[in-house]
């Protein structure tokens, strides 16, 4: 209704012999601006897959207190929700790596903006292993040498005789660039690796290979045995549990993101700001990940 | 049958069951393993593209003594006062083999006037601290902001003048490297160097030297204010060979230009100059959007012609006689003109939420910045078309409908400087006592897809 009454204003406006090409635009204009100007409290959140289950609970349990606002959740890992926020195509982007330079280069190209970033919970990453396997523990550094393929049997690491098979992450997802970044020391994966979709099947393929080994949040560790972490042959053993994760000494500890295009306001400002409230960090714990405080 | 033959027969049905499960089970998995060799490729090859169809109308009529619309997508064909285009049709096409840190990268161009190519390039990271690039082929020459900054994202339907007249088609072949690291304490560093053949696009050498282009560039975050100021200082050192022996150089205390016509100045290098400056500011404007003002100056050396201030390229002007001169009717147009240039360009952007943007731009360049244009035309100073000044401003409105479409409407007004009013009636420059009649609208809609 609103659009139909701007587009007679503005061919009432213009006498007639004056040129087309002004109506045509100032009509574009006022219908874009007005069908922009009521657009409903729906919020897009996408990216990391580490965190869809979190995103999904926050809300859910937001939905439910305010059922004026719709928050659509999907996963697709950190990468895709980076390219998704740059393309303009979702209002949220969970990762579980901060932005690259390139990534943040791309957004001011497109948005003028350098985005914002909000630290939403903590997680350890957890070393998971069959239950079959005897292994306890393993300091960072054998870690780096089982990934990068300088360590290729398990007994090289105080376990059976048996060959070590990888299972990783594809590389858009956030886990992996981190894992590479920061265990790896930058270096490359052994190319033996078996790189999987999500989490959720890497755990599944290890549950079922008695000389798998792979690595994720510490959320989705069931069903299959956490490998205990040293960082160093010296330091204690210790397993991605709330307090070694929250108190920093568990060796692979990192920042779950949200990213926005600009400072929130509005809808979105009252949804970030809950999921920083202690209501919101409540359902980090009860999902398996660890709040900020 | 008994209870327990038949809970016999039904454990064997069972066990038949799950060894047919297991077995259906293996083959899912030989399916997927081959499916995921495929996938595999999928994922390093990387298909990437954008088309930009347009319609454009100018206040003046193609054919008239003067271009237009030479600057906002090529000349106007003579008695068209308004077109449609495909002013690109890129379509990109990128290997990227992670484990070796290589990438091959073409990049076409379809448009109604066939087929182009725009990029074509090897690029190898350094594999211990990827922070360095090695290139070579064809792709944008590192100079300033506006030559690598894409058409795809650019608000405003074509470079500014300056960058279309010192770099045309942005891109270059030779070789160059990058060094851009992604983590560390120089991420806010860069900078890029390459030797170029210093001639067009996909054009072959057609001398024995090479020009170096380069580019030191800084980002400065201000990320709890989400401001960013990003800059940097870019050279072009080059040189282009003459194929005369007219050489015309401007003398500033006469101001006006001298020829000298010494035999030996046909196959000589002239220099061919130029040093940049460019800044970018970022900032967010709260409830509203992210702006940008861009900003690059450039000044240096221009070996053009008589009738151009774009670079000379030997390639493209006609062979010598065995004197050396060229034939008398074409003296005027092909010898070879110094002229020191400045140019510049100014733009403002502001986003409004993620569908809107507005933009406005000034452009200024003056391929002879020693004189002045009232004394341009004016008997004895042997001034051309290649000397006069435009400036050009414009403003426009993008509306991205999706991520794929945007459409864009933009008109600029261009204002060349008037020359001197003694001008006479047959010269070139006749027309520009006053401002001609070439201003241009531009509607233009573009689909893009991932890149």
């Amino acid at each position: 209704m609103y659009s139909g009454l701007s587009l007679r204003l503005v061919l009432l406006t213009y006498p007639k012999g004056e040129i087309k090409v002004k109506k045509i635009v100032a009509t574009v204009l006022l219908f874009t601006f007005s069908s922009s100007m009521f657009a409903a409290d729906v919020i897009t959140v996408k990216g990391s897959d580490t965190m869809v289950i979190l995103a999904q609970r926050w809300a859910e349990m937001y939905m439910k207190m305010n059922p004026n606002v719709t928050i659509q959740v999907t996963g697709g890992g950190s990468g895709t929700g980076i390219s998704a926020l740059i393309n303009g195509t979702t209002d949220i982007c969970n990762a579980s790596r901060p932005m690259k330079p390139t990534e943040k280069q791309k957004l001011k190209h497109r948005f003028s903006s350098l985005g914002v970033e909000i630290k939403t919970a903590k997680d350890g990453i957890a070393i998971y292993v069959n239950e079959k396997n005897p292994l306890k523990e393993l300091t960072v550094q054998q870690i780096k040498d089982i990934y990068t393929g300088k360590i290729t049997n398990w007994k090289e690491v105080g376990g059976i005789d048996s060959r070590i098979i990888l299972y990783s992450r594809e590389n858009n997802s956030g886990t992996y660039v981190y894992f590479k970044e920061n265990v790896l020391d930058d270096e490359d994966y052994s190319p033996s690796c078996q790189n999987m979709p999500g989490t959720a099947a890497l755990v599944n393929a290890i549950s079922k290979d008695p000389n798998g080994v792979g690595y994720g949040g510490a959320a989705y560790a069931k069903g299959i045995r956490e490998v205990a972490i040293k960082a160093d042959a010296n330091s204690p053993a210790l397993l991605p549990i709330a307090e070694n994760v929250k108190s920093g000494q568990y060796p692979i500890t990192r920042f779950l993101f949200m990213y926005v295009k600009s400072k929130p306001s509005g809808a979105m400002k009252e949804y970030i700001d809950w999921i920083l409230s202690e209501e919101g960090q409540n359902i980090v714990t009860k999902v398996g990940y660890f709040p900020l405080r | 049958m008994s209870q327990e033959e038949s809970a016999d027969t039904a454990a064997v049905s069972v066990n038949e069951q799950i060894e047919q499960l297991k077995l259906n089970d293996e083959s899912v998995n030989e399916i997927l393993l081959d499916m995921k060799s495929y996938i595999d490729l999928a994922r390093k090859l990387k298909f990437s593209g954008y088309m930009q169809t347009q319609f454009q109308a100018s206040d003046g009529i193609g054919g008239a003594p003067y271009p237009i619309g030479n600057f906002a997508g090529g000349n106007f064909p003579a008695n068209v006062g308004s077109r449609f285009q495909v002013r690109r049709g890129r379509l990109k096409v990128q290997y990227e083999n992670d484990l070796t840190f290589s990438q091959y990268v073409v990049q076409f161009d379809i448009t109604q006037n066939g087929l182009g190519i725009k990029d074509a390039y090897i690029n190898i990271k350094d594999p211990w601290v990827r922070a360095w690039n090695m290139r070579m082929g064809v792709f944008d020459r590192p100079f300033g902001f506006e030559v690598a900054y894409s058409s795809n994202f650019r608000e405003t339907p074509e470079r500014s003048r300056m960058s279309q007249t010192l770099f045309p088609g942005e891109r270059e072949l030779g070789a160059m490297i990058e060094f851009a690291p992604e983590v560390g304490d120089w991420t806010n560093y860069n900078l890029k160097l390459g030797v170029f053949n210093g001639v067009l696009p996909t054009a072959n050498e057609n001398d024995n030297s090479k020009d170096i282009i380069g580019r030191v560039g800084f980002i400065l975050p201000f990320e709890e204010e989400n401001i960013a100021f990003d800059g940097g200082v870019s050279i072009y050192q080059g040189s282009v060979r003459s194929n005369s022996k007219f050489i015309y150089s401007f003398n500033d205390a006469q101001s006006q230009f001298t020829v000298d016509s010494t035999v030996t100045n046909a196959g000589k290098q002239y220099d061919r100059q130029y040093i940049g400056i460019d800044a970018q500011l970022i900032y967010d404007m709260p409830s509203l959007g992210g702006a940008s003002l861009r900003c690059e100056y450039n000044f240096g050396t221009q070996p053009g012609t008589s009738s151009s201030n774009s670079f000379y390229n030997p390639s493209t002007i006609q062979t010598l006689d065995i004197a050396g001169n060229k034939t008398k009717s074409t003296i005027e147009t092909t010898n070879l003109y110094q002229r020191h240039f400045y140019g510049l360009y100014i733009s403002m952007l502001q986003n409004i939420g993620t569908k809107h943007q507005v933009v406005l731009r000034y452009d200024v360049l003056d391929p002879n910045s020693e004189i002045d244009g009232s004394e341009i035309g004016a008997a004895g100073k042997l001034t051309t078309l290649g000397d006069l000044k435009f400036s050009t401003i414009g403003a426009g409105y993008i509306y991205h409908l999706d991520d794929n479409v945007k459409f864009v409407f933009y008109y600029e007004k261009v204002e060349n400087e008037t020359v001197n009013g003694t001008v006479a009636a047959t010269s070139s420059l006749s027309q520009y006592t006053k401002d001609v009649n070439d201003n241009v609208f531009t509607f233009r809609m573009q689909y893009r897809f991932p890149w």
